[in-house]
C-alpha cells in the first residue's frame, strides 16, 4: 500500500513538473489577441527620471481618452546592449509593441520588415500635419516614400566645457570667445585640452560614450576633415582615405603626444567635473542639473574641411511581430503629435519644422540660452549630417572596433591600421 | 580536513633557521591573502564613496564620510529588491528540485540493479561535459516556442532536470554506493519497498551528501549569468548577476559606486553564511570539483 | 564523466548497525529483481526525460541549426549547407580566437595549479590559525562571479585602485584591461584568484594523505625538503594534480561573464575566447546559424580534450589510488 503511494507520488511529482511547463505556455498564448484590454510596451534606452515621468504622463493621458488601452509601459534597456537585447526580444515570443531604434541600426530595421509602415496611420490621424516632418530627419527611416519609424530625437553633437576648470588651467579664451572670433577649430580645442591636462589633475577632452570602443562617436571629429567610414551607398570602405588618415593622425597625436584626451581605460566624466571639455549630444545637457559648475556649450569645432555638424538620431518603430500593431501605431501618432513633441523637445529636439524655433525650444528647455539653442541645436539640425549607419551594423561595428584596437598604442602606424580596417570590413560591406 | 592534526609528528630537526620559519610562513600567508581579501574590501569601501571620488588619486582606502545613500539609490532607482527576490526563490526551488531528482537517480544508479544502468549512468554523466553555450541556442528556441521567454520557468526547470543536475546525481551516487548492504537488507526484512528503502533508510543517512548538493546547486543558481541574460528581457525578471551589470546612468555611463553597492548586497550575505558554515562549504564544493 | 575517477570522496561512514546474522541478499528475492527493473527506471525517469529534452535534443538541434542561416529580425531561416563552417574557417577573427582560447587555457592551468599547490603546501605547515587563511583563500569561490568581476573591472581601470596603489609605491602600472598583453594576463589572474581555492583544498586533502612514514624514510636517506617534495610528495598527489588539471581545463573553456565584463574580447580580439566569440556571433550579431556552428566547434574541442585526457591518465598517474 505504502510503496504504491510513494511510487505514485514520485511519478506524479515529475509529471507535474513537466506538465506545468507546457501548461503555462498554453495559457499565456491564449491570453493575447483580445482588443478591449490592450497593454502596450515600448523599449527605451533612457532611465532618466524626468524623461520617464514625461513619457508616463503622455501615456496616462492617452489611456484616459482610450478606454481600450489598459496600460502603456516604457521598458528600459541600457544602451550598452540595447540593440542586442531588443533583437532577442523581437525574435522571441514576447516582442515589444514599439521600440526606440538607434540611427546606426536604422537600415537593418527598416529593410528587414521588422517594422510596420507608419505613413498610412500618421496621414489619416487628424491634426497630425504629416508634411511638417522635416525630410532631412525622416530620410534614414524611409523605404521608398513610406516612413517606418518616427524620428523622435534629432540630437546635434556639441562641445560642453567647464569654465572653472579652463580658468584653473590658465586658458585665456573660452570656446565661446574663440567661436565668436571665428577661431573655434579642432587645433585650438586640442591645445586647450592639452593645457588643462598639463596644468591640472583633471583631463582635457573626452569624446563621451566612445571609450575606445564605440568608434561611431568619433564621427564628430572626422567630419571636420570631411572623412566618413564608407561611401554614401555603403559599398566602399573609406577608412583608408587621405581625409580619414589626417583626422586619425590628429586624434592619435592628441591622445598620445599631447595627452589632450585620456588614454584607453581611463575613465573621466565631464559631468562629474573630471574633464574640461566633452563632445556629446545636446540631450545630455540634462545631466548638468545634477553637477553644477560654470559651464558653456558651443558647436563642434571646425576642421580643415570647415565646420561640420553631426547629429545623432533615434526613431520609434512599431513591431510587425507585436500583437497590437494598429493600437501601437495609433499611440505613436498621439505620442508624436505636435502638442506632445513640443513637450518632448525639452530632451529630444523635434523633427517638426514648425518647432525648430528658439521660442518653442526655449519654453521646453530652460538649461540652454536662446543663443546656445540657435547655434548648437537649430543650426546643428539644419546643417548636420546623421551618424554613419549600415545594414548588418552590429557585425560591422564589431569588426571595425577590433581592427581599430592596434591604433590605441603610442607608437601605432595610423595609416597601416586604417588600411587594416578596410581589409577587415570589405567582405561585410559588400554583403 | 582537520584530521591532519592527529597524524602530525613533531618536527625533529632543530636547525638554526627554524626560529625564523614560523614568522616567515605567516608573512608569506599574509602577503598571499592580500589579493583574495583586497577586492572585497575595496568593493565595500568604494560603495560608500561619492561618485567623483571612486576613481580619485590618492586612493581612498577608508571612506571618511560614508555615503550610505548609494545603497538607497541602488534599491530606489532600480528594482534591486525585486531582483533579489527572484534570485533567491529561483535558487531555492532549483536546490530543492535538484536534491529530489538527483537523489532519486543517484540512488537508482548506486543501489537498484536494473537493466540498462551500466550504460545509462555514463550516458547521463556525459552531460557534465557539455558547456551551457553549446545548447543555449536550441534551448532558447524551445523555450520561446513554449512562450516561456521572459518567465522564470527556463531558469528553474532546465537546471533541475538538465545537464546542471548531473553533478548532483554523481555526488549522491557516490554516497549511496558506500551504504552497507546490511542496512537495506534489514529494511527489507521489515517489509519496506524500494521506495521505502530509499526514503526511510538511504535518504536520512545521506544528509551530508545532500548538504553538499544543496550548497553547490544553490551557488550555481545564484550565480547563473548566461541563461538569464538570454531568456529574460524585463528588468523585473532579471536575477542578480544580470541586474548587477545594468548599473549605468540614463545614458549608459558607469555608476561605479551604485554598482558596487548593489554588488555588496549580493556578496556579503553569502560570505557571512560561508564564514559561519565554512567547513561544510569547503568540503561540499571541493568534493565535487566545481568549474575551475 | 571525468570526475568519475575523482578523489575518493571523504564520506562519513554510516553508523554501524549490529546485526546478529547476515540477512539474505537481494538476489534471493525473485520478485525484487522484477520490481527493481521497473522501479530503477522510474527513479531515473525524471532526469532521463530532462536529459533527453535539455541535453540530447539541443545537441542534435544545434548541429541542425549550424547548417542553416537565419535572420532574427525578419525571422527567415534557410538551408545553407556548410556555409557557416566555411565562414568560420575564413573569418579573420578565427586565428585570434584560437590563440586567445589556447593562451587562456594554458595560462590558467599553469598558474592555477601551481598557485593552488603553493597555497596548499603553505597551509599544510600546520601552524596555528591556518583555518583563517584557508577561509580567506577560499572565500572568492563563494562570491558571485559577476560581482567579483565587476569589482576587478573597477580595480583594473587605468586610473583604478590597482594602479593607484602601484603608483604610491613608485611603480607605473600597465593599462591592465586595454593593453595588448596585459589584458590576457588580467583575465587569467582574475579567474585564478576567484577559483584557486577549490584546487587548493583538493591539494590540501591530498597532501594530508601522503604517508608521513614515506617522507621520514626519504629524510633518513638524506633527501632534503625539496627533494622529498619532488620525489615523494609530487608523485603521491599526482592523481589529484590530474583531476585538478582536468577540471581547470574544462572550466577554462567556459569563461564568458569574465570576458564580457572585463574586456569584451579586446583589444584586437586578444582575449576573445571561443565562448565569448560564440555569444558575439549568436546574440550580439543575431546570427544563430553562425553561432550554432561555433557552438558545434566548441563541443568538438571539449570532446577531443576529454578523449586526450582519458588517454593521458594512464601515462601520467604512476599508480591508481
Amino acid at each position: 500500500m505504502r510503496t504504491r503511494r510513494f511510487r505514485l507520488a514520485s511519478v506524479g511529482l515529475s509529471a507535474v513538473c513537466l506538465l506545468a511547463a507546457s501548461l503555462t505556455g498554453c495559457s499565456k498564448s491564449s491570453g493575447a489577441g483580445s482588443d478591449s484590454n490592450v497593454s502596450l510596451r515600448m523599449t527605451v534606452w533612457s532611465s532618466d527620471k524626468s524623461q520617464t515621468a514625461l513619457f508616463d504622463s503622455i501615456a496616462t493621458a492617452y489611456e484616459k481618452s482610450h478606454p481600450g488601452i489598459k496600460s502603456i509601459t516604457f521598458d528600459y534597456i541600457p544602451i550598452g546592449n540595447y540593440t542586442t537585447a531588443l533583437t532577442t526580444q523581437i525574435a522571441s515570443s514576447n516582442p515589444p509593441d514599439m521600440a526606440w531604434i538607434l540611427e546606426r541600426d536604422a537600415p537593418d530595421f527598416v529593410s528587414s520588415g521588422a517594422l510596420v509602415n507608419l505613413t498610412p496611420t500618421l496621414q489619416k490621424t487628424a491634426d497630425y500635419q504629416y508634411g511638417d516632418l522635416a525630410p532631412a530627419a525622416t530620410k534614414l527611416w524611409q523605404k521608398g516614400d513610406q516612413l517606418y519609424a518616427y524620428p523622435f530625437s534629432t540630437s546635434p553633437f556639441g562641445m560642453f566645457y567647464n569654465k572653472d576648470l579652463l580658468k584653473q588651467a590658465g586658458v585665456s579664451q573660452t570656446p565661446d570667445q574663440l567661436a565668436a572670433a571665428g577661431q573655434w577649430t579642432w587645433q585650438n580645442a586640442e591645445a586647450m585640452a592639452a593645457q588643462v591636462a598639463a596644468h591640472t589633475d583633471k583631463q582635457g577632452l573626452v569624446v563621451r560614450d566612445w571609450d575606445y570602443k564605440t568608434w561611431i562617436e568619433l564621427a564628430s571629429i572626422w567630419r571636420g576633415w570631411g572623412a566618413d567610414p564608407w561611401s554614401a551607398d555603403g559599398k566602399t570602405c573609406q577608412f583608408d582615405s587621405p581625409q580619414m588618415q589626417a583626422a586619425m593622425t590628429f586624434l592619435h597625436n592628441a591622445i598620445f603626444n599631447d595627452k589632450a584626451l585620456p588614454g584607453p581605460g581611463h575613465s573621466a566624466d565631464f559631468f562629474a567635473g573630471e574633464s574640461a571639455m566633452t563632445v556629446t549630444q545636446i540631450s545630455r545637457a540634462s545631466l548638468l542639473a545634477k553637477h553644477p559648475f560654470d559651464w558653456g556649450i558651443v558647436p563642434l569645432p571646425s576642421g580643415p574641411a570647415g565646420a561640420s555638424q553631426v547629429v545623432g538620431q533615434a526613431g520609434i518603430g512599431v513591431m510587425t511581430k507585436g500583437a497590437h500593431k494598429q493600437q501601437a501605431a495609433d499611440f505613436l501618432a498621439y505620442f508624436s503629435s505636435a502638442a506632445n513633441t513640443a513637450q518632448l523637445a525639452r530632451y529630444f529636439p523635434p523633427a517638426r519644422t514648425s518647432q525648430l524655433t528658439t521660442s518653442t525650444l526655449a519654453t521646453a528647455n530652460s538649461l540652454l540660452t536662446a543663443q546656445q539653442l540657435q547655434d548648437v541645436v537649430i543650426n546643428g539640425i539644419k546643417t548636420g549630417s546623421v551618424l554613419p549607419s549600415h545594414t548588418n551594423s552590429a557585425k560591422i561595428a564589431q569588426l571595425v572596433q577590433s581592427a581599430l584596437d592596434p591604433m590605441w598604442t603610442p607608437g601605432a602606424n595610423v595609416n597601416d591600421v586604417l588600411a587594416g580596417v578596410c581589409t577587415a570590413i570589405k567582405p561585410a560591406l559588400s554583403q | 580536513m582537520r584530521r591532519a592534526a592527529t597524524t602530525t609528528l613533531p618536527h625533529r630537526n632543530a636547525r638554526p633557521g627554524r626560529r625564523w620559519r614560523k614568522p616567515l610562513l605567516y608573512a608569506v600567508m599574509v602577503v598571499a591573502a592580500i589579493p583574495f581579501v583586497f577586492p572585497t574590501w575595496w568593493m565595500i569601501t568604494s560603495s560608500l564613496l561619492p561618485e567623483n571620488e571612486v576613481l580619485s588619486y590618492p586612493p581612498k582606502l577608508l571612506p571618511l564620510h560614508p555615503q550610505w545613500s548609494n545603497y538607497k539609490t541602488a534599491f530606489a532607482n532600480y528594482p534591486l529588491a525585486h531582483q533579489y527576490f527572484n534570485s533567491l526563490y529561483i535558487a531555492v526551488l532549483v536546490t530543492v528540485g535538484t536534491m529530489v531528482f538527483s537523489s532519486l537517480s543517484g540512488y537508482a544508479f548506486a543501489r537498484i540493479p536494473f537493466p540498462g544502468r551500466k550504460w545509462m549512468f555514463p550516458l547521463i554523466l556525459s552531460g557534465l561535459l557539455i558547456p551551457t553555450e553549446v545548447t543555449i541556442i536550441p534551448l532558447f528556441k524551445m523555450v520561446d516556442r513554449l512562450g516561456l521567454t521572459n518567465t522564470h520557468w527556463p531558469l528553474i526547470v532546465i537546471p533541475i532536470l538538465g545537464a546542471p543536475s548531473v553533478l548532483g546525481t554523481f555526488v549522491m551516487r557516490q554516497f549511496f554506493l558506500a551504504i552497507p548492504d546490511e542496512l537495506e537488507d534489514a529494511g527489507r526484512m521489515d517489509g519496506l519497498s524500494r521506495y521505502g528503502l530509499y526514503f526511510k533508510i538511504a535518504l536520512p543517512l545521506a544528509r551530508p551528501a545532500l548538504a553538499s548538493v544543496a550548497i553547490f546547486t544553490f551557488l550555481n543558481s545564484w550565480n547563473m549569468y548566461l541563461e538569464p541574460l538570454v531568456y529574460e528581457t524585463d528588468k523585473n525578471n532579471f536575477t542578480l548577476p544580470v541586474a548587477l551589470t545594468q548599473y549605468t546612468d540614463a545614458y549608459g555611463s558607469h555608476l561605479w559606486n551604485i554598482q558596487l553597492a548593489a554588488s555588496v548586497t549580493t556578496v556579503v550575505p553569502v560570505l557571512i553564511v560561508f564564514i559561519v558554515a565554512q567547513r561544510h562549504f569547503v568540503e561540499g564544493l571541493a568534493q565535487t570539483g566545481l568549474k575551475g | 564523466m571525468h570526475t568519475s575517477k575523482a578523489q575518493p570522496v571523504p564520506q562519513p561512514a554510516p553508523q554501524p548497525v549490529s546485526t546478529r546474522h547476515r540477512p539474505p541478499g537481494p538476489g534471493r528475492f525473485g520478485a525484487w529483481r522484477r520490481k527493481d527493473s521497473v522501479s530503477g527506471w522510474l527513479f531515473i525517469a525524471p532526469q532521463t526525460l530532462g536529459f533527453l529534452a535539455f541535453v540530447v535534443y539541443p545537441l542534435v538541434a544545434v548541429i541542425y541549426y549550424s547548417f542553416h542561416s537565419s535572420n532574427l529580425l525578419s525571422g527567415v531561416t534557410t538551408y545553407s549547407g556548410t556555409k557557416n563552417y566555411s565562414q568560420l574557417l575564413h573569418d579573420p577573427a578565427t586565428p585570434s580566437v584560437a590563440r586567445a582560447t589556447l593562451l587562456f587555457c594554458v595560462g590558467l592551468v599553469a598558474i592555477n595549479i601551481s598557485a593552488a599547490l603553493f597555497l596548499a603546501v603553505l597551509l599544510n605547515q600546520r601552524l596555528r590559525g591556518t583555518t583563517v587563511f584557508r577561509t580567506l583563500f577560499f572565500s572568492p569561490v563563494v562570491v558571485s562571479l559577476v560581482a567579483w568581476t565587476i569589482t576587478w573591472n573597477f580595480l583594473l581601470q587605468d586610473n583604478g585602485g590597482v594602479n593607484a596603489i602601484l603608483h604610491t609605491i613608485g611603480i607605473q602600472g600597465p593599462n591592465w584591461l586595454r593593453g595588448g598583453n596585459s589584458a590576457m594576463v588580467s583575465v587569467v589572474i582574475v579567474q585564478v584568484f576567484k577559483n584557486v581555492g577549490l584546487n587548493m583544498v583538493l591539494f590540501l586533502a591530498a597532501l594530508q594523505g601522503v604517508p608521513q612514514s614515506l617522507l621520514e624514510a626519504a629524510e633518513l636517506d638524506g633527501a632534503g625538503p625539496w627533494r622529498r617534495f619532488r620525489s615523494v610528495t609530487l608523485p603521491m598527489i599526482s592523481p589529484t594534480t590530474l583531476l585538478a588539471t582536468i577540471v581547470t581545463v574544462s572550466g577554462s573553456l567556459q569563461v564568458f561573464a569574465q570576458i564580457q565584463i572585463l574586456t569584451e574580447g579586446g583589444p584586437d580580439n586578444r582575449t576573445n575566447v571561443l565562448v565569448y566569440f560564440f555569444y558575439q556571433q549568436a546574440f550580439d550579431n543575431h546570427d544563430f546559424g553562425y553561432g550554432a556552428a561555433v557552438a558545434v566547434v566548441l563541443f568538438a574541442v571539449i570532446l577531443a580534450l576529454t578523449l586526450i585526457q582519458w588517454r593521458l591518465r594512464k601515462k601520467w598517474v604512476p599508480f591508481e589510488l
